[in-house]
């Protein structure tokens, strides 16, 4: 498939520039600057951590200096007691729900290979998530809370707050913020001047 | 979502006797005191709550609307980002059960001052009259207790003050009272692809019917509105007012002819008299208890809020139907990559449109569904490929690094009413101390085939178009039912001019009358319905028969 590549710093560049509006400028700014969650306000340290290390390989960011931090965001959600409308009847509240799944991953990492997730090398610990992940994983935590629906609920809001980020929009080419004065050259293959281009394309 | 803040500058604003246009200025509005018995008490502002809000006030009644959200200025108050834009969604929790849970929020819920209409990809075909004669055509579902030309009038006066673009002649349905009063946007990407697939292989597509201005548009007592830019973010809002969400539309109207906008008041309690009609509605605004006193009450909060809003108050329930009959859309999404740039945030959302599937010569399920181009915006397009694909680690970021050569075909299909599909309130209380409501949703047997149905044909357009790495995301879109519109008082909530068979002064205007689910988006239909229920209120009260 296609996988482009783009040039960093694009969207920051773009955001400086009169083609965003102040509303927008104004929200993808604030989330460049939000400093990373050090202290936890929901989850404890140790649960915290297990987060933090399952996000490393979620949505593993090894090229970065600063990962785009996820956990962090995580935490302020639960902490403020934000939804997003809805959750699965089977599933407790979203706090419950990530703070049981949390320890159902180091039970799990236990009856694998008796050792809690965040001391597993990064092999073992995709181990470990594809099996919570096709609900096939041990644990006592498994059998009151439906493993494959923790992990999809965790996933799909880790890859929103990721693709939220501007860093994020940078490395996948989208310049959907800088629509202040409209798009005209919208047919295939047709862009405007400022919208970044692929460097390249790899198969 | 009303949020527990200090107040906002449009809500002193409007107790000043103003509220925020697109742009935040001040326009004024004539206010009401709680104690004053107006006509009417609308809750709920989106496609049911503002055409009829601006129909009685137009007819010179006194009329209040109460809505649970702010009432935003769109050009200074929404940004260009998904994530930001979430303040558009109800996200009071609501719980999903049943083998095929539904997502709410922002996949189906809105809020604010227009509602839903804040969100909507703003697709607006009509029904075909046979929609609504599902059970006469094929012996499952509801037939309506009104006909397509008892809605044709309407459709025509809505796209015409709406501004539709669209195409003429279109192509499917009856002949049409006047064509669209604007010529369709233009077509995107992911339109011109479903286009040249769907042209060798046979199937008719069209520019489709969309509630967003391909030219500046003038009507009186909206004032002018400019054309879209094509941003391809209607689903996070338009801050350019070209779509016609119901807060650049009949929410202006309505307060040009005297109507009030009540924001953030949130509707808990009726109070009812021993003649059993409603005398008061009791709201919540800024955490105080308030009462607005009413001769007359609509409903329009939609297919989950207006049920629960009945249920809790046990209300207009005699029949046992409250809740009952809960419907969604087939809305199987199928998504492919291609050689292409195709750029999906860009231009209309749905562009291009086939109702050839209306009523599919090979089926083996009643109704049927209309096929539409989608592109997509990214945090979306991501959040479906988690949940949908699985994918994460590094096939997820590579996945993710297509995303500008990303474009989708989507369903909108017909979904039957089931016994074991409904709305019911739940033991677990949300933050404003209300039982959370529980919606069981399965599909059966016919949303399975048809969509199997769809799945395969829109591989086959796809894979025709040149798609690579085509993957099919099964959803469902829209809440509809839960107080059927009927002629029967044992079976229905409310009769066929939107009336509560047990509550004489109440009147249900929203997605949640509907007796079947319509093959077609419903946005358009709400209107329809509003303004019909609307007109034969105003037409009963001349004769003093309310």
């Amino acid at each position: 498939m296609p996988a482009d590549n783009y040039p960093t710093g694009t969207v920051r560049a773009l955001l400086e520039t009169d083609l965003v509006t102040p509303p927008t400028r104004h929200a993808l700014q604030e989330r460049l600057r939000q400093p990373d969650v050090t202290t936890p306000r929901f989850f404890d340290a140790r649960d915290f951590a297990t987060l933090r290390a399952a996000c490393a390989r979620l949505i593993p960011q090894p090229e970065r200096e600063q990962a785009i931090d996820l956990a962090g965001a995580l935490d302020e959600r639960l902490a403020a007691g934000k939804s997003d409308g809805w959750r699965y009847d089977q599933m407790p509240p979203d706090g419950e729900a990530h703070r049981r799944g949390l320890r159902g991953l180091d039970e799990s990492a236990q009856a694998l290979f008796a050792t809690n997730f965040q001391q597993l090398d990064a092999t073992r610990q995709d181990e470990v998530l594809l099996a919570v992940q096709r609900g096939e994983a041990h644990g006592e935590t498994w059998r009151t809370l439906p493993a494959r629906r923790f992990f999809e609920e965790l996933l799909a809001e880790l890859t929103e707050v990721y693709y939220s980020h501007p860093l994020a929009k940078e490395e996948i080419g989208d310049a959907s913020m800088a629509d202040a004065h409209g798009w005209q050259k919208i047919s295939l293959d047709e862009h405007e001047a400022h919208e970044p281009q692929a460097l390249e394309t790899s198969e | 979502m009303t949020e527990r803040t200090t107040p906002t500058l449009a809500q002193r604003d409007e107790r000043a006797g103003v509220a925020p246009d697109l742009h935040g200025r001040s326009i004024p509005m004539r206010v009401y005191a709680t104690s004053d018995t107006v006509d009417a008490v609308v809750i709920g502002t989106g496609a049911g709550g503002a055409p009829l809000l601006a129909r009685l006030a137009q007819a010179g009644l006194k009329v209040v609307a109460l809505e649970a959200g702010k009432h935003w200025a769109a050009a200074r108050d929404f940004a260009t980002d998904e994530r930001a834009q979430a303040k558009l969604f109800w996200t009071d929790e609501r719980l999903s059960a049943g083998d095929d849970p539904l997502s709410f929020g922002n996949n189906n819920s809105g809020t604010g001052v227009g509602g839903s209409t804040l969100h909507y990809t703003a697709y607006v075909p009509r029904v075909q009259p046979d929609d609504l004669r599902l059970h006469t055509e094929f012996g499952v579902s509801a037939d309506w207790p009104i006909g397509y030309d008892e809605l044709a009038p309407y459709y025509d006066e809505l796209e015409q003050f709406l501004g539709i673009s669209g195409p003429t002649p279109y192509p499917w349905g009856p002949p049409r009272q006047r064509s669209y009063p604007l010529a369709p946007l233009p077509l995107n990407g992911a339109a011109q692809l479903m286009q040249r697939a769907c042209a060798t292989m046979g199937i008719r597509t069209s520019p489709a019917p969309n509630a967003a201005l391909s030219g500046s548009y003038y009507q009186a007592g909206v004032g002018w509105r400019a054309a879209c830019t094509n941003r391809g973010y209607c689903q996070a809002g338009c801050n350019t007012g070209a779509k016609a969400s119901m807060d650049v539309t009949y929410i202006p109207l309505a307060i040009a002819h005297g109507a009030e906008v009540r924001a953030e008041s949130f509707v808990t309690r009726f109070e009812t008299n021993e003649a059993g009609r409603i005398t008061g509605v009791v709201y919540v605004r800024d955490g105080i208890e308030q009462r607005q006193l009413c001769r007359h009450v609509f409903l329009c909060a939609g297919a989950i809020e207006t049920p629960r809003l009945l249920l809790i108050n046990k209300l207009a329930n005699a029949s046992g139907q409250v809740g009952r009959n809960f419907m969604a859309h087939t809305g199987l999404q199928v998504w492919g990559q291609f050689a292409e740039d195709v750029r999906p945030y860009k231009g209309i959302p749905g562009a291009l449109i086939s109702e050839d599937t209306h009523r599919p010569q090979s089926a083996d399920f009643a109704g049927g569904y209309l096929l539409q181009s989608i592109g997509v915006m990214p945090v979306t397009y991501a959040s479906q490929v988690a949940r949908g694909r699985g994918l994460w680690g590094d096939a997820l970021r590579e996945h993710l690094r297509g995303y500008n050569h990303v474009a989708g075909i989507n369903i909108l299909g017909e979904g039957l009413p089931y016994a074991h599909n409904y709305l019911e309130l739940s033991a677990e209380l949300d933050a404003r101390g209300l039982p959370k409501p529980r919606v069981h949703f399965t599909n059966g047997a016919n949303e399975r085939r048809l969509t199997a149905h769809a799945d395969k044909l829109m591989r086959e357009i796809w894979t025709q178009a040149g798609a690579r790495d085509i993957w099919s995301f099964p959803r469902s879109a829209h809440t509809i039912g839960t107080c059927r519109m009927g002629n029967d008082a044992a079976t229905a909530v409310v009769n066929a001019e939107g009336r509560s068979f047990d509550v004489p002064n109440l009147y249900i205007a929203d997605n949640s009358i509907f007796p079947s689910a319509l093959g077609v988006n419903p946005a358009l239909t709400i209107m329809a319905l509003a303004l019909r229920i609307a007109d034969c209120f105003l037409r009963r009260a001349r004769h003093g028969e309310v």
